[in-house]
């Protein structure tokens, strides 16, 4: 998703993992961090305007 | 089109179907067990803030079902034009409405026609509007460059098309517009038994 909306063009694309994000059920969650699945935050800004 | 565009179109079908069965049982059954923290549990988890969840329709923050909380950096203001990608029940685009206030507009998009008249039942509830579009992420129903924040929560995982969707959420943006999205990101490439399973897939 990062290099995504770098590449769509959005600038100061920042992002922060959810440090409290996980699945309700544990073997969900231990697939989820076998495949390194976590939750983040990201923020980004259109180029432009004032 | 060609056998894989076909059974890329079918499996997207079948995605859709399945998103809208499961998010339409968060909402109408929350007291119901799902692989994620749903409801005032999960907003809570995520530091929604309190005098947000107790003013908000209990049904919208039982039906909450984010993986993140967007508003922590979207800086929103008063006068503002917000879009809600993935508005399910209405939490989020609800809390929006409460910053960007009478002179501010949000527009919620969902997949679910359904989940749109729920969330604007649920504006309505709580004494703000929303205008809610049924449509689907990777062709938001909305104008180029008529927006100055998108928020979104857990919803752009479930395409198939991310770059789609991050090239339509660039295109309605208005130059300086901004994103403030919280969503499930993998580290690997998950395994095809997933990626054709739209029920995990939805998850």
């Amino acid at each position: 998703m990062f290099r995504l909306l770098e590449e769509s063009g959005f600038t100061r694309v920042r992002s922060a993992v959810v440090p409290k994000f996980r699945f309700r059920k544990s073997e969900t969650q231990d697939a989820a961090e076998a495949y390194g699945v976590k939750a983040v935050m990201m923020t980004a800004v259109k180029p432009g305007g004032d | 089109m060609t056998d894989a565009a076909d059974a890329q179109a079918s499996l997207e079908a079948m995605l859709k179907d399945e998103i809208i069965r499961m998010y339409q049982e968060v909402a109408d059954k929350p007291q119901g067990e799902f692989h994620f923290f749903h409801g005032r549990d999960a907003a809570e988890l995520f530091d929604y803030a309190p005098e947000w969840l107790d003013r908000a329709p209990p049904a919208a923050v039982a039906s909450f079902a984010g993986v993140g909380n967007p508003h922590e950096r979207s800086k929103l203001r008063p006068g503002e034009t917000v879009l809600d990608l993935g508005s399910g029940a209405g939490l989020d685009a609800i809390i929006a409405s409460w910053l960007v206030g009478p002179t501010g507009r949000v527009i919620g998009v969902d997949l679910n026609p359904s989940m749109c008249l729920k969330a604007q039942a649920h504006a309505a509830a709580s004494g703000v509007s929303m205008d809610c579009h049924e449509g689907r992420m990777e062709d938001i129903p909305v104008a180029d460059a008529s927006v100055d924040a998108v928020i979104s929560n857990g919803v752009i995982n479930l395409s198939f098309r991310k770059r789609r969707v991050v090239e339509e959420v660039y295109r309605v943006l208005k130059p300086g517009g901004r994103i403030s999205i919280t969503d499930i990101v993998s580290a690997k490439q998950l395994s095809q038994s997933i990626v054709n399973d739209p029920k995990l897939w939805a998850s």
